[in-house]
């Protein structure tokens, strides 16, 4: 009954509290010698999963199902940011969790929204 | 990864940035103490930092391993007048930089509200998440 919407607005969401998550690591261990900044990847992974599809030449054949790919931490071992090995940039990674709260933000109203018009339609208004 | 993990790792970097805070006040306040428990002047104290697991999915908190002290050589100022002179007339200063000190303490402050920050949007984050379906 419900549409795809749900589904990636929730792997969406999923995906922004993951990076919240990196962030806040990233942030407490800001001055921790040897830490390696932690990143995540997600949309490369969508942009390769949104290429390949089978081809469908008879109608009979069953479309790919677009599978969603899961997201991945990764850990950036070039950048040195201090002398002592560490590799945070604090300003950096402030204004990317920023960003991406809002993002987060964007992407809860959408799930309202959605959620509003199975309301509108069950109510019959 | 459970969405409150995320406060209990901004929550450690406040806590590790806070006692870091409180080594760096005692260094400031023990300067100039030439005499110790130990017969000796003070030493400065320097706060490790450590990264640490605190679940299985590999989320890493900060926490502070140890407190160690500062090996390098005290000052030396000549005074000959001062009790904890020596035969030379050289009395033995912590080896505590004033001025150093006060740049970390700067450094550990702004470090302590980027972790308040971090706090912040989580909390942000997930009262959002509450608001879904409230219309």
């Amino acid at each position: 009954m419900f549409n795809a919407n749900f589904q990636i607005i929730k792997v969406a969401m999923d995906v922004a509290m993951l990076r919240q998550s990196v962030h806040a690591q990233n942030i407490a261990n800001a001055e921790t010698p040897n830490y390696q900044r932690k990143y995540v990847l997600f949309e490369e992974f969508l942009k390769e999963a949104s290429k390949v599809r089978l081809a469908t030449t008879n109608e009979r054949h069953i479309a790919s199902v677009q599978s969603i790919p899961r997201a991945r931490i990764e850990v950036d071992k070039q950048s040195f940011y201090r002398n002592d090995f560490n590799g945070v940039d604090i300003d950096y990674e402030v204004s990317q969790m920023v960003a991406n709260g809002l993002r987060y933000e964007v992407l809860s109203r959408l799930m309202s929204k959605n959620i509003e018009y199975y309301n509108t339609v069950l109510r019959g208004v | 990864m459970n969405e409150f993990t995320i406060f209990r790792v901004s929550a450690s970097g406040m806590t590790a940035q806070r006692l870091r805070l409180d080594v760096i006040a005692s260094n400031i306040a023990n300067s100039e103490t030439t005499r110790t428990e130990r017969g000796e002047p003070y030493r400065r104290r320097i706060p490790i930092f450590a990264e640490y697991l605190i679940d299985n999915a590999g989320t890493s908190a900060v926490r502070v391993v140890r407190i160690e002290e500062d090996p390098s050589p005290f000052r030396l100022v000549y005074d000959p007048s001062h009790p904890d002179a020596d035969e030379n007339g050289y009395v033995r200063y912590p080896n505590v930089n004033v001025l150093r000190e006060m740049v970390d303490l700067i450094n550990a402050q702004r470090s302590y509200e980027a972790n308040v920050s971090a706090f912040n949007v989580t909390k942000s984050m997930i009262n959002s998440a509450l608001q879904i379906g409230r219309g």
